[in-house]
């Protein structure tokens, strides 16, 4: 039972923890911080691998989380610097490589996030991120339509912006 | 990735949102040892959290089990029951008290009633008096010994003492 348990999370370390960390890759600055993160989730999960039932979406939902505490705690550490500096001095040196993944993230709140993630990244079909979510599949359907129709209003503004 | 079947066309190929919602194209593959570390912390903070939820238990059992007991009714004190009033029938108070009401008690019914607080009035008188020619007396001493032996003041009407010393000394005779 054990042995099992322990080959099948070699299994899925095996098989996600690369795609995981290149997600996180493109959400925070650096290498180290990517691995950071996808090594948490793993760990989260692991404390209570017996509790979780899809480990897949648990990962990235976690995963997911954790680059947004990541964020937060980047603008608050430059909001401190920038009180006491010249915000010209404490401009980030490398803004994010993907900000329009960011841009999913960020934007969303949790309830139309959590969906993008599972069936996008964690290639989850509907029928799983319904049950994962406990939401009728209709309702997924909605959400997501919902979130795409928020992230395109995102980035229409965000192109206004920069032209 | 974003080509389910069964949820229809989300966006055409030349949207924005192709961008934000395209699959992984980065692999970022694990460090050496990465998985050892993450099994350990895992491991850890499973028994952390077990001790955490073992020690919650017990300070809630704790907390209900406290009240519960302090608010239970007082018992009756009695912490006085195991000592018991002294026997009716005890020694007279003259004699000298034995450090323990056992031993006289026994030692009162092994031989006559009278005869226990006697011999230690009777014997001292009789033993200076007879020093020099007392042997028959010598011989009756040691049969009354051990009944003065277990009291710590029958040291000075021993009369097996008295009795050798006049025997030992050459002067009386």
């Amino acid at each position: 039972m054990k042995r099992s348990r322990e080959e099948a999370a070699t299994e899925l370390f095996a098989a996600l923890y690369p795609r995981l960390a290149g997600w996180c890759r493109r959400l925070v600055d650096d290498d180290e911080t990517a691995h950071e993160v996808a090594s948490e989730a793993f760990t989260r999960l692991w404390a209570r691998w017996t509790s979780v039932a899809e480990p897949r979406g648990f990962l990235y939902v976690t995963a997911a989380n954790l680059v947004r505490d990541h964020w937060r705690k980047l603008e608050r550490e430059r909001r401190a610097v920038h009180r006491a500096t010249v915000e010209a001095a404490v401009r980030p040196e490398n803004e994010q490589a993907d900000p329009s993944v960011r841009l999913l993230v960020q934007s969303l709140p949790e309830r139309l996030r959590v969906p993008i993630l599972l069936h996008y990244y964690a290639d989850m079909p509907i029928r799983e991120v319904s049950a994962l979510t406990g939401r009728k599949e209709g309702t997924v359907k909605a959400d997501l339509h919902a979130a795409r129709e928020l992230l395109r209003a995102h980035l229409r503004r965000s192109l206004d912006h920069t032209l | 990735m974003i080509t389910h079947s069964d949820d229809g066309p989300d966006f055409e190929p030349d949207d924005p949102l192709a961008v934000i919602l395209r699959p992984t194209s980065e692999y970022l593959g694990p460090p050496p040892g990465r998985f050892e570390a993450i099994r350990r912390g895992a491991a850890r903070r499973k028994l952390l959290r077990a001790a955490a939820g073992a020690g919650l238990l017990c300070a809630v059992t704790a907390l209900v089990a406290l009240p519960v007991r302090l608010a239970a009714p007082d018992r009756p004190a009695s912490p006085t029951v195991p000592l018991a009033p002294p026997p009716a029938s005890s020694p007279p108070a003259t004699s000298t008290p034995p450090p323990t009401p056992k031993p006289a008690e026994s030692y009162a019914t092994g031989t006559s009633p009278s005869a226990g607080p006697s011999t230690p009035t009777g014997r001292p008188a009789d033993v200076p008096g007879s020093s020099p020619s007392s042997k028959p007396t010598r011989t009756e001493a040691p049969a009354t010994l051990p009944s003065p032996t277990p009291t710590p003041t029958s040291k000075s009407h021993q009369p097996s003492v008295a009795g050798d010393a006049p025997e030992a000394t050459p002067s009386s005779g």
